[in-house]
């Protein structure tokens, strides 16, 4: 077809996912979705094929995409203009129950020609805890509302009975129907565009533009693929959930033009809810495909041809139903994307021509803090700490990873103002800042991570309580590449209020200085109530290359704006700093002496 | 003629070597971490750890045997076996 006109098309599609993200945005009320942006918006064609994913958490590109077709099996002969769709079912294709995918067919002079669906993590779902992450359920019928399809709205008019069913097993339902709202509006603005574009083009114009698009990036992908070596790279990930020890094992093997990525070895299912199904597993391991190997190829269904994955049934990354899976998404899912991550840096280094494509891990352990409780209005809140969103950025070949630098599966990501949170909640922040010592050692460092103190502020219950998960922290996740240290480890300390009046922590500046009994903490849900505090410090990205070969004088920037302490530029780069200047001699014979320890054990197993 | 490995190792007349000092380490097309000089760090005893850390989990540093170029680090308890990287066409 005509390359301009097919190139305009290309581009129209985009506006279409950008402008309908926009839409979310501006009507749903949740930080989440407003600060955090975990959200996303793609578009499929009438068969449910992928035909552009969009931005937002990428993760669930390829589980929207199984949502379609399985609507379409579903409502066979039933899908009419203007109707709308809702799944959550994990088992069906989403990702936990919380984050709600609403399928919009669209309709061309009564002909079906494509689909528009979205997500957002809805306010709550009513699972055991609030929120929709449930560290205490025991099986996915605790995780709240799952529908494996409905329809939500028929032929343009809203069902007032599922709508009113829906709200009435949820805490918030008038936040929750804002989310609705939001994703229905979405929807609506796509369809618009969609329609819009077609009548300016033409149904087989455009029609033909989607079958090319999708056909291209196959092609493209395949022939990038060709250009790597064939070959094998494996990849691990360890997380904790109350002491007991996971496994997401994953070797990636390529052989001509085509990836398989074998997670056989990982751990059993949980009976914790970090487990993932197997739909979502796929989306884990596409998240970092789509930026890493995919950065100038759209991202459709063409990306996904010339990829297999085996995970094996019963496992973390294939959980047989009823396994509770509403941590998946801070859980497997992202232990997946970890490993995935790992494995096409390592793919990407092995060519030249690709070296400042790769990447450490960033960001690699995710968590969850949900607040909920009583605000300073006396009203019900809920909602989730965007820390977490704020993430950390795994080094390059050529650069540092960028500090508190977001994360891979969700490039548009970000946290919230300290004042929007104390404005939602009745808590004050005592300090937010980055964690020395979080970014992973190498040529080039992993950028940091950060690190805040709360407690309760204003609140008429004398506080809240809040709903803690993720992947632990027992172990570094943001592993390095070519050498590099992994970023440093997550950790949530619960300072219960002290006793005695003494002790005030209203200017407290680091944990050690807070007053009180420190517990750390890890998984369940915990009161922030009195003069408790909640401490929590998230993890740095990966380094590139060997510390070693970091230049001293950026490591002694790093130690003047205190992103590492003099002990870490000592032990780790080998660099000795006498007040703000280099010891060139100490620093050249540290770094000779560790250089020969390396040498002194030879061979491994 | 040597062809890339990774950004540290080199495939050249049959073997995996350092790209660092060109010293074979392991045929190519097997794993060559067995054939690297290998350090363990206690990732607790590392600056930014903290009391929560793994008290076994380790950084495995391989190293080439002759410069102590660093080529590949890995993070491990310590029953678990080596990640293997390995290319088959070359």
């Amino acid at each position: 077809m005509d390359p301009i006109t097919f190139s305009i098309i290309r581009h129209r599609l985009y506006r279409v996912v950008e402008e309908a993200v926009i839409t979310l945005k501006h009507v749903s009320g949740s930080a989440i979705t407003n600060e955090g942006h975990d959200l996303m918006v793609s578009l499929y064609e009438a068969d449910g094929t992928l035909l552009l994913g969009g931005v937002g958490f990428l993760h669930h590109l390829t589980s929207a995409a199984e949502a379609c077709k399985s609507i379409i099996r579903r409502f066979e002969g039933d899908v009419h203009e203007g109707d709308l769709f809702l799944l959550n079912d994990p088992f069906t294709a989403a990702l936990h129950t919380s984050d709600i995918y609403l399928v919009s067919p669209i309709h061309y002079k009564g002909e079906l020609i494509a689909w528009s669906a979205c997500f957002v993590h809805v306010y709550d779902i009513g699972a055991m805890n609030p929120g929709g992450f449930a560290p205490e359920a025991q099986d996915v019928f605790s995780e709240g509302f799952s529908s494996p399809g409905l329809k939500l709205v028929d032929r343009g008019n809203l069902r007032q009975d599922v709508w009113d069913t829906l709200l009435n097993m949820v805490r918030g339902p008038e936040m929750v129907a804002l989310d609705l709202r939001s994703m229905i509006a979405c929807n609506n603005v796509a369809k618009d565009r969609m329609i819009s574009l077609v009548e300016k083009y033409g149904l087989p114009t455009f029609q033909e533009t989607c079958k090319t698009l999708v056909a291209q990036s196959e092609v493209q992908l395949r022939e990038r693929l060709r250009e790597f070596p064939d070959g094998s790279w494996e990849s691990r990930q360890y997380f904790d959930v109350k002491g007991e020890v996971y496994k997401v094992l994953l070797k990636m093997t390529k052989k001509d033009d085509e990836l398989i990525f074998d997670f056989t070895g990982s751990s059993p299912q949980s009976k914790y809810s970090v487990n993932c199904t197997k739909w979502a597993s796929l989306g884990g391991l596409f998240a970092p495909l789509f930026p890493l190997l995919c950065y100038d190829i759209t991202w459709n269904e063409g990306v996904i041809r010339p990829i297999t994955v085996i995970a094996p049934e019963g496992s973390i990354v294939n959980c047989t139903k009823p396994s509770p899976v509403s941590v998946a998404t801070v859980g497997a899912i992202q232990s997946v994307n970890n490993a995935a991550c790992t494995t096409i840096g390592k793919m990407l280094a092995s060519h030249e021509k690709y070296d400042d494509q790769t990447s450490a891990v960033w960001h690699a352990n995710h968590f969850a803090v949900f607040m909920f409780g009583k605000n300073q209005k006396g009203g019900d809140a809920i909602g989730i700490l965007t820390e977490t969103f704020a993430g950390s950025g795994g080094a390059r070949t050529f650069a540092d990873g960028v500090d508190i630098g977001g994360e891979i599966p969700n490039p548009i990501s970000r946290m919230a103002n300290v004042e929007t949170v104390e404005a939602m909640f009745p808590v004050r922040y005592l300090f937010r800042r980055r964690l020395q010592d979080s970014g992973g050692g190498g040529e080039f460092r992993g950028g940091t991570g950060g690190e805040l103190a709360l407690v309760p502020h204003d609140a008429p219950d004398g506080g809240l309580h809040y709903v803690l998960s993720g992947k632990g922290s027992q172990f570094p996740q943001s592993e390095g590449l070519a050498g590099g240290n992994p970023g440093a480890i997550n950790d949530y300390v619960w300072v219960h209020s002290p006793e005695s009046d003494h002790g005030h922590n209203c200017f407290s500046q680091s944990l050690s200085s807070i007053p009180g009994e420190k517990e750390a903490i890890s998984w369940g849900v915990f009161p922030l109530m009195g003069k408790d505090a909640l401490y929590v410090r998230w993890n740095g990205g990966g380094g590139v290359g060997d510390p070693l070969d970091r230049e001293p004088a950026s490591v002694v920037i790093d130690v003047i704006n205190e992103v590492i302490s003099p002990e870490a530029a000592r032990e780790i780069f080998g660099v000795e700093i006498q007040g703000e200047k280099i010891d060139a001699a100490k620093t050249e014979k540290l770094r000779k002496s560790i250089r020969e320890e390396r040498l002194l054990s030879k061979g491994g197993k | 003629m040597s062809t890339r490995q990774s950004r540290t190792l080199i495939i050249e007349n049959g073997s995996t070597c350092c790209a660092e000092c060109k010293k074979a380490i392991a045929p190519a097309g097997t794993s060559w971490k067995s054939g690297a000089a290998l350090s363990r760090t206690k990732v607790i005893d590392i600056p930014g750890s903290t009391s929560s850390t793994h008290p076994d989990v380790e950084i495995r540093h391989f190293s080439c045997p002759a410069c102590g170029a660093l080529l590949d680090s890995e993070t491990a308890l310590p029953e678990d076996p080596f990640l293997d990287d390995i290319l088959t066409n070359k």
